[in-house]
């Protein structure tokens, strides 16, 4: 059913243009010659996060630094087999995925481990590649409390889905 | 990145490379999604732009992005903006995106610092709105779940709750960042 909803909004999109009379095939054109220069201008910014989440992950810097805040973190609630997940989260989606997916097959499905991990992927984001892409092309370099203020809100609302998944 | 590199240059240097190598691999299959994705996208804001839609969408929601971003938004920026919040709302990230992008590049004055309301869009953005989670539905049915859409309740709550924690640490900031000038200018 859901995916009847997009493709039938582009339809009467379509259907309204025509009806403007507006040339929906020339501005379609119009519009997506945007995307090859927002995509080559966040190319490097995503090429430098990702790298150093790589280094950051096969040095096993961040295996040793989720242990260090396992803790922490248990104290607010959040199991500790997702420190990982939680320090990794906001640095890359895939990355984060297929970590869930790890956890899925080590701990099983409706797990609460598992509920967590789901709803701490899926409510968060990856708040270092949304920075480089959104900054990335513009003379903008003190990002001031942006990013703190964005680790902030994940580490609440990974809190806040542990404890609703305890509860749901 | 100087930390992992030297322990890494301990542990197995000879992963290094390779390592950088393959995220870098990975940096360009992204990218190449992406241009795919928003190309889409932007075809498709391009048509609702051009029928006047999006205007009205701007005039609909400009009370909101007023108390939000404060009243120093461009029109086009307000549009933008507007967009950017609507496909959050709709789950359609891959439209938010761009036109995220495009919103803060509008509002870059060039002075090198990030603006309330860019950070403002930054956190909205980054704190993980979507509203049904499809990826991890099928992940999570592929792993054996018996119920695998009942993250969906939980997720949307969490997503509204952070939304509005986000709105409000940021507003916090803003007061507390003008008090402190005020207080400076009373010497």
């Amino acid at each position: 059913m859901v995916d009847y909803i997009i493709p039938a909004l582009f339809l009467l999109l379509f259907a309204f243009a025509a009806f403007r009379k507006i040339p929906v095939y020339d501005k379609f054109v119009e519009g997506a010659k945007g995307a090859a220069n927002v995509c080559i201008s966040a190319f490097p910014y995503l090429a430098a996060t990702l790298i150093m989440v790589q280094l950051f992950r096969l040095s096993g810097a961040a295996a040793a630094a989720a242990r260090f805040l396992a803790p922490g973190l248990e104290f607010i609630g959040i199991p500790r087999e997702l420190s990982e997940l939680i320090l990794l989260r906001p640095f890359t989606g895939s990355g984060s995925t297929a970590l869930v997916n790890d956890i899925m097959s080590k701990y099983g499905a409706d797990s609460y481990v598992e509920r967590c991990a789901a709803v701490v992927a899926g409510s968060s984001d990856t708040v270092f590649y949304v920075a480089s892409i959104y900054f990335g092309g513009t003379k903008v370099k003190r990002l001031k409390y942006a990013i703190p203020v964005a680790l902030l809100v994940t580490v609440f609302s990974s809190a806040l889905s542990c404890w609703l998944c305890k509860v749901m | 990145m100087i930390l992992s590199l030297s322990l890494l240059l301990i542990a197995g240097p000879e992963k290094a490379l390779g390592g950088m190598l393959a995220a870098s691999n990975e940096a360009v299959t992204l990218s190449l999604t992406l241009l795919a994705v928003y190309a889409v996208w932007l075809g498709i804001l391009s048509i609702v732009e051009h029928t006047g839609l999006s205007n009205a969408l701007s005039r609909l929601l400009k009370p909101v992005i007023r108390f939000l971003f404060g009243k120093n938004i461009a029109p086009e920026t307000e549009k933008y903006i507007s967009v950017n919040m609507s496909a959050n709302l709709l789950g359609m990230g891959g439209a938010a995106t761009p036109m995220g992008i495009k919103a803060i590049r509008s509002m870059d004055d060039g002075k090198g610092a990030a603006t309330d309301a860019m950070i403002m869009l930054f956190v909205l953005n980054a704190s993980g709105i979507s509203l049904i989670p499809t990826t991890l539905i099928g992940l999570r049915g592929a792993a054996g779940s018996k119920a695998p859409a009942d993250i969906i309740l939980p997720t949307l709550i969490a997503v509204i709750a952070s939304a509005v924690f986000g709105t409000l640490v940021v507003k916090g900031i803003q007061r507390l960042g003008k008090r402190r000038k005020k207080w400076k200018m009373d010497g």
